[in-house]
């Protein structure tokens, strides 16, 4: 009888049902909604369309239902054209009703995406913060601890490292670098750091500086400059990695992040292992950006209240620069020592608010040192 | 295929006695005993195809098993005893032509005809209903078997009804179920130990058990001794 009636799958409550509820294929005519229950044709149930209400539910949400007034029949459907037959065969009888159900959907729909974003946010919020939160922490955790523990990382990881032999300490390249050090050492922000120079034989434009105090210089750098407050500029830049303790900085906030990340997952010993290597690295292949930029600034405080231009820090880079390419070792520098142009500027603009004061040249020999090293 | 329910509703079983041909599907482990006429296929497949290895990954999630025991009776008259793995109860839903959305670990036995599937219920159930994130869809007509940890009881429910979070077995998809808090304000809902229930809305079957696991290792688990 309703073979030429497009057919959904649904079901039907009613009281003459066993238990209450059965399955049923539900026809549209033009003036009702029959439900026939499963097996084929065991019960047939019907609504008029224009007595009928609709209500939107089920375990999806996308459940229609369709009601008698006295609620003693109800025929469900979930299938995805059921809405829009229903809304074609009414013939606007139904269409309000719909209509509404359709705007109290997406209302929820547009609630539930509204949270989703919401959430969202607040987790990159969280983790964002929770970033910054634990480097500031940790930043501030450094500066509580005593000096001894950057002495002691500082050696670890000089024997760790696979150095040349360093210079003869009478050697004139070993002397003219201990004569700057004496000359800044006055001036270091921490007064009772203990600063060792060794010079190591390397054709690599490259200086570095270890937790601690320990700073070694190579050979290369020394026979590039151009003047010894080249190297003092360098040297200062140095020194001021280890007073403001940029070493146990990078080291303290990889293990912070671990921390916080093992707190937050659980147990996650293999990305242990990989952070203490990491931090490890961080203290032997350089530092971020931003420590450079202070490491430069301080540095440049250092000169100033030596009596030493702090330009020659600036030429230096200047120096680097031009050469770029030239010489294969300055490729080492430079490539932790990013944006030339931008900390040259920097330096130039901070000597200038500085008082002014008069410069000294370096009464070392430049010179000799670079003549005993060829 | 008979079905009989007995010790109900501490330490529940389920004896079934099948003719020759008749079939059932089990969750893997649920065989208690049963005669020796009974052929038994274990695949991650419905009996007669449909399924395979997605489905089979799919009800993973859901926490059931990836594989499924099909009992066949290869004589007349056998009889099979299954039980759940939990101190607890089953019950034996006649299911016919509509869904039943059950949770996790509850499904134990269907007739061969139903179809076992999974599905999800949201984001915000998922996460904090206490329920776990998928749920066991089943579908069809025919003979479903639940098990609980706890009583079971039904709720013919229409209108709306709440149930603590953790205390749901299985309920009808035209039901719809959301989160909300027990009281009218949230810290007076954790205050009153209650803290999130289930709020379920529409017109339907809903079966609840009487206990929950989590409560029971919340308990237990402070008063055991590390390894």
């Amino acid at each position: 009888m309703f073979d030429s009636y497009e057919s959904f799958q649904g079901g039907v409550f009613h009281a003459s049902v066993p238990e209450g509820r059965a399955g049923a294929s539900i026809y549209l005519t033009h003036s009702e909604i029959v439900a026939k229950t499963q097996p084929e044709g065991e019960q047939t149930f019907s609504i008029r369309l224009s007595e009928c209400q609709l209500d939107l539910g089920g375990a999806s949400g996308r459940m229609l239902f369709c009601r008698t007034p006295d609620r003693s029949l109800t025929i469900f459907c979930e299938e995805k054209g059921f809405a829009q037959a229903l809304h074609q065969d009414a013939m606007g009888t139904l269409s309000e009703q719909l209509s509404n159900l359709c705007m109290t959907q997406r209302r929820s729909e547009n609630q539930f995406r509204f949270w989703v974003m919401a959430s969202a946010v607040l987790l990159v919020v969280l983790c964002v913060g929770g970033y910054y939160g634990v480097l500031a922490a940790s930043r501030a955790a450094v500066h509580a601890l005593p000096i001894s523990v950057d002495e002691k990382i500082g050696t670890i990881a000089m024997q760790s490292m696979d150095l040349e032999e360093p210079l003869d300490e009478e050697h004139p390249a070993n002397q003219l670098v201990a004569g700057i050090v004496d000359r800044l050492k006055p001036h270091a922000a921490i007064r009772e750091m203990d600063f060792n120079v060794v010079v190591v034989e390397s054709d690599e434009v490259n200086a570095f500086a270890l937790p601690g105090g320990e700073i070694v210089v190579y050979t290369g750098l020394i026979e590039q400059a151009e003047s010894a407050e080249q190297i003092a500029g360098v040297i200062a830049h140095e020194m001021s990695h280890a007073t403001l303790r940029h070493g146990l900085q990078s080291v303290s906030q990889s293990l912070g992040i671990i921390a916080a990340i093992q707190i937050m997952i659980g147990d996650v010993g293999g990305l242990l292992a990989l952070g203490s290597e990491l931090a490890q690295e961080s203290i032997l292949t350089g530092y971020s950006r931003g420590a450079e930029t202070e490491a430069d600034l301080e540095g440049a405080r250092m000169l100033h209240a030596a009596h030493i231009d702090p330009k020659s820090m600036a030429e230096f880079f200047e120096l680097l620069k031009e050469q770029q390419g030239d010489i294969p070792g300055v490729i080492a520098w430079i490539s932790t020592h990013p944006q030339h142009a931008q900390r040259i500027e920097n330096i130039i603009n901070y000597e200038k608010t500085l008082p002014k004061v008069e410069y000294h040249l370096l009464d070392l020999d430049l010179s000799a040192a670079q003549q005993a090293l060829k | 295929m008979k079905h009989e329910i007995l010790c109900r509703p501490a330490a529940t079983a389920v004896r079934f006695s099948l003719d020759a041909e008749e079939s059932l599907t089990c969750e893997v482990g649920a065989m208690i005993a049963m005669t020796s006429g009974l052929h038994v296929e274990t695949t991650s497949r419905k009996r007669g195809g449909g399924g395979g290895l997605m489905k089979g990954l799919k009800r993973m999630l859901s926490g059931e098993s990836f594989f499924l025991n099909h009992f066949t009776a290869e004589k007349p008259d056998q009889s099979l005893l299954i039980g759940p793995t939990m101190l607890g109860d089953c019950i034996h839903h006649a299911m016919r032509g509509g869904t039943m959305i059950v949770q996790g670990s509850s499904w134990m036995a269907s007739s061969s005809d139903i179809e076992i599937d999974t599905t999800w219920q949201g984001f915000t159930s998922a996460l904090f209903s206490g329920e776990s994130m998928f749920w066991v869809k089943c579908s069809g007509d025919g003979d479903l078997f639940l098990s609980s940890y706890g009583a079971i009881y039904a709720v013919e429910v229409d209108g709306a009804y709440t149930v603590d979070t953790g205390h749901i077995v299985a309920f009808e998809d035209t039901l719809q179920f959301k989160l909300g808090k027990a009281g009218k304000s949230l810290i007076g809902s954790f205050l009153g130990g209650e803290g999130l229930v289930c709020k379920f809305q529409g017109q339907g079957t809903l079966y609840c058990q009487s206990h929950n696991p989590p409560s029971l290792g919340k308990l237990l688990g402070p008063k055991l001794k590390p390894k």
